[in-house]
């Protein structure tokens, strides 16, 4: 049987797992007051951790451009 | 509670957290919306008045025509295939939800970065391509075509190729991404590419990137390196360490152009990508919803200048001013 070529956009696409839910530092939460997330008392993206790419900006997850998925 | 900006964007962009900080230090007055958690609020919609009451638990905002701001940072249309399929309930909330954040569209008099109908229109690649050589850009020559045959009469020799549009594909546990590649035209044919149009550009050798960011009547240009280098090929599949931003001064045609091409857009904000080479300086594509946050520095304070233009007077408004 013959078998169809994926189209070339697909073939060259980069595979990655997918995750829905980025990997967060333990004792993070999200503050809905405030409208940021906190990990002891401070601004999680105010951290080290942060800073040194433990939570990418983009959270981890490359999506082009992000806002783009739903 | 009176509420001046209102920021409708998702639990996990961090880019967000960083602009409700400035807000906060500025004492300005904020709600912000995630689209994952709307159920757990109530909230009601007036489009008469028009207004929105949120109850969050703690708190009941009111918002209505005295609203100086909107940031969404939604997606303007359902891009995602759900990997598996959905209930009824998932679907009902995906579609309604969706309609629901649109209608809030209803605030016109408020400043919007941008105004989701706009974002919709300008995330076309063609048509931005083609905004942005009315705005003065060079622009590579570009065909959109599902036909193999073009792209080689266009281009015989090397290719770029890439979406039409973000591809956000779920494969099993896996998520299919695509960058912009760069081959030989030998390799299209009408088995791999008559199912899906893409588009086919001219290869600009020898080149740097240059992100610019806009917000409102300011900007931010950065040149993207590697170990000091121009990038042949797509930048963003180098790890994050070995890249630099280095601020650069634009030209004064250039920016002109940027600004020309974000009114013509009717964007407040936008992310817009350019190539320099040994033949000038080229429009490659505008972001409406592009990311900053890996931009942004204590001397490079794009979230400082996002939180400064939505807590702005409305006179000074983009689109207020067109």
């Amino acid at each position: 049987m013959e078998v169809a070529l994926q189209h070339i956009l697909i073939s060259k696409a980069t595979k990655r797992p997918y995750r829905k839910i980025p990997d967060l530092p333990e004792n993070s939460r999200y503050d809905e007051e405030k409208g940021y997330w906190i990990i002891d008392g401070s601004p999680l993206v105010h951290t080290k951790q942060f800073a040194d790419g433990m939570v990418s900006k983009k959270c981890d997850q490359e999506t082009g451009e992000d806002q783009k998925g739903e | 509670m009176k509420t001046e900006v209102l920021i409708l964007s998702s639990l996990y962009d961090f880019s967000t957290d960083l602009v409700c900080l400035r807000l906060q230090e500025a004492s300005i007055p904020f709600l912000r919306l995630n689209k994952e958690k709307l159920k757990e609020y109530r909230i009601s919609l007036d489009p008469l008045k028009p207004e929105l009451t949120v109850k969050t638990g703690k708190k009941t905002y009111v918002i209505d025509n005295t609203l100086n701001a909107v940031w969404f940072r939604q997606p303007v249309f359902l891009r995602n295939t759900p990997e598996k399929a959905l209930s009824p309930e998932e679907q009902l909330e995906r579609s309604q939800w969706t309609a629901f954040i649109r209608s809030l569209s209803l605030f016109k008099a408020a400043n919007w970065m941008n105004f989701p109908q706009n974002t919709y229109l300008a995330e076309s690649k063609p048509y931005q391509l083609a905004m942005a050589k009315q705005s003065g850009f060079h622009v590579p020559q570009t065909i959109a075509t599902n036909d193999a045959y073009q792209i080689k009469q266009f281009f015989p020799n090397d290719v770029v190729l890439k979406s039409l549009d973000t591809v956000l594909i779920h494969e099993n546990d896996n998520c299919l991404f695509t960058y912009t590649d760069i081959g030989e035209s030998n390799a299209v044919n009408d088995d791999n590419v008559s199912g899906t149009p893409l588009l086919a550009q001219k290869v600009l050798s020898n080149k740097k990137d240059i992100r610019i960011t806009v917000i409102g009547n300011k900007l931010f240009a950065v040149e993207i390196l590697a170990n000091s280098e121009g990038i042949e090929g797509d930048w963003r599949v180098i790890p994050k360490n070995e890249l630099d931003y280095i601020d650069i001064d634009l030209d004064q045609d250039t920016a002109k152009s940027c600004f020309k091409l974000t009114k013509t857009l009717g964007l407040n904000f936008a992310a817009i990508d350019l190539i320099v080479n040994p033949d000038g300086i080229y429009f490659i594509e505008v972001n409406p919803t592009g990311e900053w946050g890996w931009l942004t520095t204590k001397d490079r304070a794009i979230d400082y200048e996002i939180a400064s233009w939505l807590s702005s007077s409305r006179k000074l408004s983009a689109r207020e001013a067109s």
